[in-house]
């Protein structure tokens, strides 16, 4: 088992997060400030321990998220930046905040680039060992989401060549990246241990696909058993006397109001 | 109808056929340059078995929670939550049946908490990856497909007015 102090700061917040997120998506008030309250503490919990990065691989996972948030968020900043600052309906910037956001997305990619060939993240001189975990899944996910979306805008698309480009130049490139890793390695790490996490990355991703639909899928099942044996609803009752008269006066007031437009 | 649906139903095949060549690619690739050099202790076997119980496991348990927090009077869920939360003690039940059974994790301690956190870990991992990756690549292509400038429809320089317009001439005429 793991120390209390890991249990009550990771393993408990993790675990609490996706219900704090669903009670702060639930429609009625209470809930809402309860979710929002269970949000608040699960991400407070982990600040509030003196984190040994280097000892646990919970504190070398919070490691490797906290040297992945700056470049994850200048590309999602990049993103919308570009996104809104193109002829969009919806809340439109100015137009030069989408060159902006291109290169702000640019910036967040090179900065990726940086981390895996200069400046690889490590905890005191020791390589953080889900680098490269992280590394080989991202490129891996980035070649077939990346051929999927230049395949889909080709065929989906009206005259969409250029994005087609785009989103065939990420699959190719990461899947060039990917190689290159797999056959020389970085300065840092050998090729050896490169092979190693994209072999086992693969392994995880397959998991967690088939685990992941597997699960929809019991859940499709369940909700539909639960509706097939659902019994019959009973007849309502005929309308009583006042609800009648109210009714009617619904309908004369809208046949009214109706006639009167038509005069 | 037909052809259109038929034509739908081509290109979603096209579309998981050029997904599946792809990963058909990794593998190769992963394959033949394992082959080529040297490679540490790397169970793929295993590393699927255990990222795919573990997976089952979180997703019903999350699917439990959200059943619970959208839970109101009118909802009939109790099959549902029922459901979800026997599946998750099930997956969980099978995990530790696979860890006694002796097909653990190389590389990693043998009781089920390490090897339940170390696949637990792992996964985080891979998703946080699996979001970056979407967003890199769905926000590019949102932002490339929105950018197009189309001539403005003709149809929207017709106001209201000049409909009035049309009417109050025809019913003078």
């Amino acid at each position: 088992m793991p120390e209390t102090d890991l249990l009550i700061h990771f393993w408990l917040p993790l675990a609490l997060f996706p219900l704090g997120v669903a009670l702060m998506l639930a429609r009625d008030p209470p809930r809402k400030w309860v979710g929002r309250g269970l949000l608040f503490g699960c991400l407070l919990a982990p600040l509030l321990y003196d984190w040994n990065f280097s000892s646990t691989g919970e504190g070398q996972a919070l490691h490797l998220g906290l040297v992945v948030l700056g470049p994850t968020l200048m590309c999602a900043v990049g993103c919308l930046l570009a996104l809104f600052g193109g002829p969009t309906p919806f809340a439109p910037l100015p137009e030069g905040v989408r060159q902006g956001g291109f290169l702000l997305l640019a910036g967040g990619i090179a900065w990726f680039g940086w981390l895996l060939f200069v400046d690889r993240p490590d905890i005191s001189g020791t390589v953080n060992p889900f680098w490269l975990h992280l590394t080989t899944s991202l490129l891996t996910l980035l070649v077939v989401i990346g051929g999927f979306a230049a395949a889909f805008t080709i065929m989906m698309g009206d005259r969409r060549w250029s994005e087609a480009l785009a989103m065939g130049g990420i699959a190719i490139t990461s899947f060039i990246l990917l190689i290159f890793l797999l056959a020389q390695g970085t300065e840092q790490d050998d090729p050896v241990f490169w092979r190693s996490a994209s072999w086992g990355a693969l392994g995880d991703l397959l998991g967690l696909l088939v685990g992941g639909v597997g699960a929809l899928l019991t859940f499709v099942l369940v909700v539909w058993i639960g509706e097939r044996n659902m019994p019959v609803p009973e007849p309502v009752a005929p309308l009583s006397e006042s609800e009648q008269a109210r009714t009617r006066e619904i309908l004369a007031e809208h046949a009214g109001a109706s006639g009167g437009e038509q005069e | 109808m037909n052809t259109e649906d038929g034509d739908a139903k081509r290109d979603w095949q096209t579309l998981a056929l050029v997904v599946l060549m792809l990963i058909l690619c990794i593998f190769v690739a992963n394959i033949h340059l394992e082959v080529r050099g040297e490679v540490s202790d790397v169970d793929i076997g295993m590393r699927f078995l255990h990222s795919a119980i573990v997976s089952f496991m979180l997703t019903t348990g999350l699917l439990f929670m959200f059943t619970l927090a959208f839970a109101h009077r009118q909802a009939r869920i109790t099959e549902q939550a029922l459901g979800m939360f026997l599946t998750t003690v099930v997956a969980a039940l099978v995990y530790g049946w696979v860890i006694d059974a002796g097909m653990l994790l190389p590389g990693v301690v043998g009781d089920v908490w390490s090897q339940f956190s170390t696949t637990v870990l792992r996964l985080l991992v891979a998703e946080c990856a699996g979001w970056i990756a979407l967003g890199i690549c769905f926000g590019l292509l949102l932002a490339l497909v929105s950018g197009r400038r189309h001539a403005d429809d003709p149809l929207l320089e017709l106001s209201s007015e000049d409909f009035t317009a049309v009417e109050v001439d025809d019913s003078a005429e």
